[in-house]
């Protein structure tokens, strides 16, 4: 029996970060909410990560589509955006006339592509000239890919993660591609200079023409499509001895031109409510407006205090915090019905949060980067102080989905290194062999890590700094895959230390072999009886065999030749 | 009747699940003396043998081997009794707490390792006369991730729907957390096809003796593919193929369509676990993945492939998300179009020697015999009838072990346990929380045939047959039902279990119509009655079918196999008349349909959220459990073994040098692991075959170096299953002057049959060196 009104929740956006927030809150309480969704896409929730995997035609567009929310309670509109958001009646409205009352209304509206302004790249009726592409919605990545067919030459501008992965996937495809980028160096919120000439050197070995410290000045259409891009060098900066970059005026042919020069988070049904907004929509810790604590943001349209990187990871964490508060503000509602109930029996015990297959002890679970924080901030593990404590270790790894390319990067790296003492930096240049490994250690603990083209090694680096564990006395060791010095195998018999086991599944040694052919045993049937070597699995046969003719060799050594 | 002296009968080893076929030969001289193991070809072991296997007969003999029942005397000590005594003790102590306290006082624990016979019996036992709810057994430490698994997507769980020989043909085998090279090593054989294809894939944090058969760097040329996933993260990864398997159009689309449900919900889910992600949470590299699921779907017949399997362990199932991982294990196989086609499919590797037979008849809290349901009244109705009571006396289901052995002694819990063919102090986790709740009880009756450190805690002991010295019947890892013989006297008053219970149950005062019948044959009989209609149909079988199957070098009889009669009601009836062609078994499941109602396979969305127990700062390392070659389970037979104890004579604790470094462990130094439930301490082996941020140590021994008193007992939360295999351990050098690691065991000589007396002088086995 369930004595509590549902509490109506308004989630304006339907992208991985707000159908994440539904999901998060159907796991913990699946009847508390009447949940409310406007999606401005008309297409069901899918995976944007994975667009730039479209592009490069590394997998299925139906493989990306994520799940519906399932609850009874959860109703989703699709092609529907919400307009305006009437906070003193509480009510959100919507383009198709409907209107949507709230006790809590979550934006996660996301973020738009920034396009730049240059000459050519607006027609009359303010849109891209056809060639012209963002790489930020499903259509976005469909156009692209159907783009492919009939444009041989491409052009990326934008050499950041998603502009990389672009370039490398169309490379990938068997396109010529040139990548632009406005800086010298490529990943530079990420990379140090050094780690970029390395991604740089791979980009190339993949086919990418690269052109840093460059901006696109001008677009040039011809019959409504884009043929070309000029490029001149940036004036801004000196140039870092890249053949006078900065003098270069040149047009580089293309007829698809793919825009990946950052994002501009959705901010206007914010702005307009009333609600502050900055880059993003103002958010505290809690991730509630500072204007209105029913108004909450989320995902790549909010700025926290601790700001926004613009990863998935960042989103979903978010989408967990508020959902637990969520929970946590209808908690109260049991107190007052249970002082009622307790006069006359204890009818309404409260619902057990319901497990969804598996997600048995929420409350225990929140993230592990929280989790860790909250131990390692206190010793306390309450769900109260891990939100207070905001830690968003664990949500911050890049890595770079460039097929062959591997690039990876965490916490402190690249130009958010600081130079205090405290923290120990140890680093692999190899520029020739393609690769570049640095970590960044403070109080034992991995804080900070680059890695290019090792992904052993890069996925080793994310295990320890998202777990924190303990990392070598020695930092360095981290810079490659771990391994102990092991006895190569034998060339020949003669070099198998005595002690080595031969047989497994029986414990035989080669000692015991030997002891056995010394003894009188010249065949392999003989050894077995004696010693029970390839009596079990049978696969160390031929290197018994190998033994017993070695050994008989020996005995009856053959003459040499003269 | 045993075997007249020098004569040889055909058996199965009393080990693991893979039950090698063995040749025992009875001595000449001594009806006790332990007869002459020798291999024999069947098709699990192929004539070969492992070393328990080879030495097995040793146990046979052993120096502390149980001969008389043992009752706690006034002294405190164990004392020698009378069966009548003893027996007359148990019933009166069982009858009385009953009278006080309700059926439920009194709990049963059973064993994956008892016969079908006496496991049937054993849970008829707790049924009818005891009529308690409380009866669970070992195999929920081992099985029952794989059995809910099975159950919900196939409708039924046979570990391997398939013979175990099929997989020696396929192209490609996904093998996660089974290192069954340690475990089972003559099944490495049916590797041997998808090794010389490159196609073995093992998933095992540990580069165990099983990966190192898949791993280039240890193995020319290379087997396949070792991923090493950070502990308690096998489910990402599986997640990570499929996401793999479906963004680039690999999977058996026609298949899918005409053989399973719930397909769309599952393909959703894994979209967002693309490979970085799963890289970010596993520390599998994104392109490892890829490569093994284009490995995978190569070998899947849907792309012309010469078939592929997906295989489990108790690494990933031993999880609080173990459930979970072997539904994505079948989904996985699903997608690729593997289950129900020749050469092809998903199966869990039982580990004990009848873990498959055992988790049918009935010793499981919520099942009776033929893997029937307790709640289903019509389950509840065959049953009784066969047992001749009214279906209302019935109990329902019981507690699961883990809560069942946590309820012990506790206000309202059971009061009395009597304990078959386990040694819980050792084998169940955060054991010694288990060790108290065993002294707590009014009553511990445990049947063993040596004095496990189980027994030494109870107030009587009776002693019991094993495997040579009994008849019987154990279902294999694959279905199969196989005959194990008796050869040899037991020593003296060692009784079977079969005799116990009826002599209990006349004590207890069970009606004449209640039968328990003490030949292993006839109550095979009743059981294949029981099991008749039931998913696990045991009733075209008996004793003398399997005996004649056998001698005509049948190929086998894998369940179910059904009466042959279709109106069985009157099976003699077709005695001497013109019989009805008999059941020839079932090798392959679900070639037509799968058990489900509408005949297709289920596919079940999941979800990864991690261990129970994960890392942090002071617990900031991994610790993981298996077992090593010479050594089985609790180690209550193989520590009795000299040869087995010379090579591994103690625990050990395996760490990656650059751990070593750190916490200052040489190797060889002793190490202490604590986590928030215990601590152990052990001998520090240097090795790079764990990760650094992960210890390994094998769980066969007791005292401090039982790992057990470390792991966790958080249970998945649909089988019950405990997380043996991961937890959070703080890492350090043990302090001087600590309490010894073994505790003294009088381990027996094996017999010098064939010159192998030279055996006795090998030294301990430090390090694996491959070849």
């Amino acid at each position: 029996m369930n004595l509590r009104v549902p509490v109506k929740v308004v989630v304006v956006g339907f992208g991985m970060v707000g159908s994440r927030l539904v999901d998060e809150l159907l796991r913990r309480e699946p009847e508390a909410f009447d949940i409310t969704v406007l999606g401005a896409e008309p297409y069901e929730p899918y995976n944007r990560v994975l667009l730039s995997d479209v592009v490069a035609g590394r997998t299925d567009v139906a493989a990306i589509t994520m799940p519906l929310p399932d609850g009874a309670r959860v109703s989703v509109l699709r092609g529907v955006t919400a307009t305006g958001i009437d906070r003193e009646s509480r009510v959100v409205t919507a383009d198709d006339g409907t209107t949507h009352p709230y006790d809590h209304v979550v934006l996660a509206t996301g973020a738009a592509a920034r396009i730049p302004p240059i000459p050519g790249l607006r027609t009359a009726d303010g849109g891209l000239p056809a060639g012209v592409h963002a790489l930020r919605t499903l259509d976005d990545a469909r156009e692209i890919v159907a783009a492919t067919v009939n444009a041989p030459r491409v052009v990326v501008v934008g050499g950041g993660v998603l502009g990389l992965e672009a370039a490398v996937g169309l490379a990938g495809r068997g396109l010529s591609v040139t990548l632009i980028h406005n800086v010298p160096s490529l990943m530079e919120r990420q990379l140090d200079p050094e780690a970029a000439a390395v991604v740089r050197s791979g980009l190339e070995a993949q086919g990418v023409a690269v052109l840093p410290n460059c901006l696109s000045s001008e677009v040039l259409v011809a019959g409504g499509r884009a043929v070309g891009i000029r490029v001149k060098g940036n004036p801004d900066r000196v140039p870092t001895g890249d053949g006078g970059a900065a003098q270069r005026d040149e047009v580089v042919a293309a007829r698809l031109i793919i825009f990946s020069v950052g994002t501009i988070p959705e901010t206007g049904i914010a702005a307009e409510a009333g609600l502050s907004t900055d880059r993003g929509i103002v958010v505290g810790h809690d991730l509630a407006s500072p204007d209105d604590p029913r108004v909450h943001a989320i995902g790549d349209c909010a700025q926290p205090p601790e700001g926004s990187r613009g990863l998935v990871a960042e989103g979903w964490d978010q989408a967990r915090r508020l959902a637990e508060k969520l929970v946590s503000l209808v908690e109260p509602v049991f107190a007052l019905v249970e002082p009622v109930s307790s006069l006359v029996e204890p009818v309404a015990t409260p619902a057990e949060p319901t497990a969804h297959l598996r997600l048995p002890h929420d409350a225990a679970q929140p993230s592990m980067a929280v989790r860790l924080g909250a131990l390692l901030a206190g010793g306390a593990t309450t769900r109260a102080q891990s939100d207070r404590g905001i830690d968003t270790r664990g949500t911050d790894v890049v890595k770079v989905k460039g097929g062959p390319l591997s690039v990876t990067t965490m916490g402190v790296c690249g130009p958010s290194r600081p130079k205090g003492a405290t923290q120990r930096a140890v680093r692999l240049a190899d520029p020739a062999g393609g690769r570049y490994v640095e970590v960044v250690v403070s109080d034992g603990i991995l804080v900070g890590a680059t890695c290019v083209g090792d992904p052993r090694v890069a996925a080793d680096l994310t295990a320890a700094y998202t777990r924190r564990t303990p990392v070598p006395v020695d930092p360095a060791f981290l810079l490659l895959t771990p391994v102990m010095p092991t006895a190569a195998p034998a060339s020949s018999p003669e070099h198998m230390p005595d002690d080595a086991v031969v047989c497994r599944c029986n414990g035989v040694t080669k000692g015991d072999i030997t002891e056995s052919c010394g003894a009188g045993a010249h065949t392999v049937e003989e050894v077995a009886r004696d010693t029970r070597a390839t009596t079990g699995c049978g696969s160390c046969r031929d290197a018994v065999c190998g033994l017993v003719d070695w050994l008989q060799e020996t005995k009856n050594p053959v003459p040499e030749p003269a | 009747m045993l075997a007249s002296p020098g004569t040889t009968v055909d058996s199965h080893c009393p080990y693991c699940a893979l039950q090698c076929g063995m040749s025992l030969t009875r001595a000449r001289t001594d009806v006790t003396a332990a007869p002459e193991v020798q291999p024999r070809d069947f098709p699990t072991n192929r004539g070969g043998l492992c070393q328990k296997g080879w030495t097995s007969a040793a146990v046979l003999g052993a120096s502390d081997r149980l001969v008389t029942p043992l009752v706690r005397g006034a002294s405190g000590e164990l004392e020698p009794v009378s069966w009548d005594v003893a027996l007359d003790l148990v019933a009166s102590r069982l009858a009385a707490l009953a009278a006080e306290h309700g059926p439920g006082s009194v709990a049963v624990f059973g064993g994956g390792g008892l016969t079908n016979e006496k496991a049937y019996a054993l849970g008829k036992f707790t049924r009818t006369v005891l009529r308690t709810p409380n009866i669970d057994y070992n195999g929920r430490f081992c099985m029952a991730s794989a059995a809910a698994g099975m159950n919900r997507s196939f409708g039924v769980d046979r570990g391997l729907p398939f013979p175990l020989s099929d997989v020696g043909g396929a192209q490609a085998v996904l093998l996660l957390g089974s290192n069954l090279a340690e475990t089972m090593p003559p099944a490495v054989q049916h590797l041997a096809g998808a090794r010389a294809a490159g196609g073995l894939v093992v998933v095992d944090p540990r580069r165990s003796a099983t990966a190192r058969l898949a791993d280039p760097a240890s193995e020319q040329p290379a087997g396949g593919v070792h991923l090493a996933p950070v502990p308690g993260t096998d489910l990402a990864v599986l997640l990570g193929l499929l996401h793999v398997v479906l963004a680039e159009g690999l999977a058996d689309r026609a298949y899918l369509a005409e053989r399973t449900t719930g397909f769309d919900d599952v393909a959703r889910s894994v979209a967002g676990w693309w490979p970085e992600r799963v890289e970010s949470v596993s520390g599998v590299p994104a392109t490892e993945l890829r490569r093994v699921a284009r490995l995978l779907a190569a070998a899947a017949p849907v792309h012309g492939g010469a078939g592929a399997y997906v295989l489990t362990g108790r690494g990933v199932e031993q999880s609080t998300q173990g459930t979970a991982t072997v539904t994505a294990s079948i989904n996985l196989a699903l997608a690729l179009g593997l289950p129900g086609r020749v050469g092809s499919g998903y199966g869990a590797i039982t580990g004990q020697g009848n873990g498959q037979g055992g988790r049918e008849h009935g010793q499981k809290a919520d099942q009776l015999p033929g893997y029937r349901k307790i709640d289903d009244p019509a389950a509840r109705e065959h049953v009784a009838a066969v047992w001749g009571v009214d279906p209302e006396t019935l109990p329902g289901p019981g507690l699961p072990a883990v809560q069942l052995l946590r309820s012990l002694g506790t206000p309202g819990g059971p009061r009395a346990l009597l304990v078959h063919g386990s040694n819980l102090v050792v084998s169940a986790p955060n054991a010694s929380s288990v060790i108290e709740r065993l002294k707590s009880l009014d009553l511990l009756v445990v049947c063993d045939f040596v004095p496990s450190e189980t027994a030494l805690l109870a107030d009587v002991v009776l002693p019991v047959t094993q495997w040579a010295e009994e008849e019987g019947t154990m279902t294999s890892l694959e279905g199969r039902v196989i005959r194990r013989r008796a050869v040899v006297a037991p020593p003296g008053e060692a009784r079977s279990e079969l005799w116990i219970l009826a002599e209990l149950a006349r004590r207890l005062g069970a009606p004449e119509a209640l039968a328990f019948p003490t030949d292993p044959a006839v109550v095979f009989d009743e059981l294949a009655r029981a099991s008749a209609g039931g998913p696990a149909d045991y009733s075209g079988l008996s004793h003398a079918r399997l005996d004649a199957d056998e001698a005509s070098g049948g190929p086998g009889l894998f369940w179910p196999v059904p009466a042959a009669a279709a109106g069985a009601a009157a099976p003699a009836a077709a005695v001497g008349t013109a019989a009805p062609a008999e059941h020839p078994g079932t090798p392959r499941l679900f070639l037509e349909r799968f058990a489900t109602p509408d005949g297709r396979a289920r596919m079940v969305v999941v979800d990864h959220v991690g261990p129970s127990d994960d890392v942090r700062p002071g617990a900031p390392f991994y610790l993981v459990t298996g077992r090593v070659l010479q050594h089985y389970q609790s180690g209550a037979q193989t520590h009795r073994v000299a040869e087995l104890e010379r090579l591994v004579a103690e625990p050990y604790v395996e760490l990656h040098p650059m751990l070593g470094f750190r916490i200052g462990v040489p190797d060889g130094a002793r190490v202490r692991l604590t986590s928030s439930r215990g601590r152990v301490e052990a001998v520090a082996r240097w090795t790079d075959a764990v990760r650094p941020d992960t210890v390994f140590m094998p769980f066969h021994w007791s005292g401090i170096g039982s790992v057990n008193q470390v792991t966790t007992d958080a249970t998945d939360p649909v089988s019950g299953m405990p997380e043996f295999k991961v937890c959070a351990v703080d890492v350090t050098v043990a302090p001087a002057g600590a309490e010894p690691v073994t505790p003294p065991v009088e381990p027996v000589e094996t017999l010098a049959t064939s010159g192998l007396d030279k055996l006795d002088r090998r030294r301990p086995i430090a390090k694996e060196l491959s070849t």
